[in-house]
């Protein structure tokens, strides 16, 4: 069993989820895509991206 | 005699106020189509003949009276719980806030519009009901998660759709099946009774034929009037990278050909932070997916599982990075639309693939068409803007093609203006297309 195998496992047995096999093939997969994506917020300069309000009903308001 | 349903909307409305038909009329032809032609793409799996013939007592006489739609899975009716695609009653049966403000335009809701299950997917391959397919090619996808709504309209088994949008599920659909479909600004609507009342990013949606039926639509389900005016003379943002450069070669020609048409100074844009704005979208909507009952959970085809499970195991470190972006992107894209009325850019980098093996080849390879399909449409749900998918061609296979408009926040009159103009400046030529099955 891979590291990734095992965490899940173990992530997915404390949850009382069933799984088998075929789940873990997906999800290392779908996990692995999602990752390469976000860890992309990980680098972002936080001082250039302040946290604001969001309301998505309008556009923002002038800063 | 023309069939009441090959009329447009606005027409069966028309019609029914005239006394040209009755509503009990209208509602037998469109019951009897829909068993006739809904075999082959099972775009509306539940049918309520006998509910829908007592709507029409109670329906008030308002602009829709008597006029015959479906409603996606995510909305609760008196009568019937939402289930999202799922065989649980996920949100107990109610009137929800977007049935409500239809109703009391006067509609007739004759059935269950088929969905993705749970709403994760852009394909329709997946859901308790079984595939949803296309009317253009039964082999292929209708397109998701709202392809029920996309695949009805189009077969001319209904005018019209109330569907939703969380990362493009009303416009991939209708994009895949030749119809126009609006997503809605974020929050417009009365969110309770709706799925989308548990995300940031989703929105109700309408799907018709016209843009003059989803105005028709749109009005109704926002509660307010949606006045017509000239669409020519717009600024249309175009940004080239990713949204025309990944695309297949047959849809950017169409896209690109149906913008010269409508005559709009496009101007070439870039939005800063555009770059991170899939990241954030992931980010949110990963936190949000959340993880349904295990009853559910273990319902699911293996895909939509795999999905939700990857959910679980990503770390919440990102959400606030991902809002931080998203406020960004938010506004860039306020100035960005302070140069152009509205940013235009293929609704699909692809025409609808096969519901066997729903992947595209694009120019940067052969992938799933989830992938490309939510990044060409959720920039509008990360941040709560309004857009619309239409009409626009063919490709060589016969498959529709879609092109997209995103516009403001609360800027659904205009954009349906532009909608309008596409239809005029192209004589109709593109919304006219009519699916085999239809013909």
């Amino acid at each position: 069993m891979s590291n990734f195998e095992e965490w899940a496992s173990a992530t997915f047995r404390h949850e009382e989820i069933d799984f088998d096999a075929t789940d873990l093939a997906l999800v290392e997969l779908i996990y692995g895509g999602a990752l390469h994506q976000l860890e992309m917020l990980d680098r972002i300069d936080l001082d250039a991206f302040p946290a604001r309000g969001i309301d998505l009903r309008h556009a923002p308001k002038a800063s | 005699m023309t069939h009441p349903q090959d009329l447009s909307l606005r027409q069966q409305a028309d019609a029914i106020r005239h006394g040209d038909i009755s509503a009990r009329e209208m509602l037998d032809a469109t019951l009897l189509r829909l068993k006739e032609r809904d075999n082959d793409i099972n775009s509306t799996p539940v049918v309520f003949d006998e509910l829908s013939q007592a709507q029409i007592s109670q329906a008030p006489a308002g602009p829709l009276f008597g006029v015959p739609i479906t409603v996606k899975d995510m909305y609760a009716l008196p009568w019937r719980a939402a289930r999202n695609g799922t065989t649980y009653n996920l949100i107990p049966a109610s009137a929800s806030g977007a049935y409500r403000n239809l109703r009391d335009a006067g509609v007739i809701v004759i059935g269950i519009a088929n969905q993705h299950e749970l709403g994760i997917g852009t394909t329709g391959v997946y859901s308790a009901y079984g595939p949803m397919a296309n009317p253009w090619n039964p082999l292929n996808c209708a397109g998701g998660s709202s392809g029920g709504s996309a695949a009805g309209v189009a077969a001319r088994i209904v005018g019209g759709s109330l569907a939703s949008d969380s990362g493009g599920s009303t416009r991939l659909p209708s994009s895949f099946c030749g119809v126009v479909g609006i997503k809605l600004t974020y929050g417009a609507v009365p969110y309770d009774g709706y799925f989308g009342a548990a995300t940031t990013f989703s929105a109700p949606g309408i799907v018709a034929r016209d843009g003059g039926d989803a105005r028709l639509l749109t009005a109704a389900l926002l509660q307010r009037p949606l006045p017509q005016q000239s669409g020519s003379g717009l600024r249309v943002g175009v940004v080239r990278d990713p949204f025309w450069n990944d695309v297949q070669p047959e849809v950017h020609e169409a896209c690109e050909n149906a913008l010269a048409l409508a005559g709009w100074k496009a101007i070439d844009l870039k939005i800063e932070n555009l770059e991170l704005a899939g990241a954030a979208f992931l980010g949110r909507l990963i936190a949000e997916a959340g993880i349904p009952s295990r009853e559910v959970l273990s319902s699911v085809s293996a895909p939509t599982r795999a999905l939700l499970l990857a959910g679980l195991l990503t770390s919440a470190r990102f959400v606030p990075r991902a809002d931080r972006v998203r406020a960004a992107v938010r506004y860039s894209l306020a100035s960005a639309f302070d140069s152009v009325d509205f940013l235009a850019w293929p609704t699909a980098p692809a025409t609808a693939p096969s519901l066997e093996e729903p992947w595209v080849t694009l120019p940067s390879g052969r992938v799933p068409v989830d992938v490309p399909n939510v990044r060409q449409a959720s920039l509008a749900n990360l941040t709560g803007i309004p857009g619309v998918s239409i009409p626009v061609g063919l490709d060589a296979s016969q498959m529709p093609i879609g092109l997209q408009l995103l516009g403001p926040w609360g800027s659904e009159a205009r954009l349906l203006d532009a909608v309008e103009h596409m239809e005029r400046a192209s004589d109709r030529r593109f919304v006219n297309l009519t699916p085999p099955l239809a013909r």
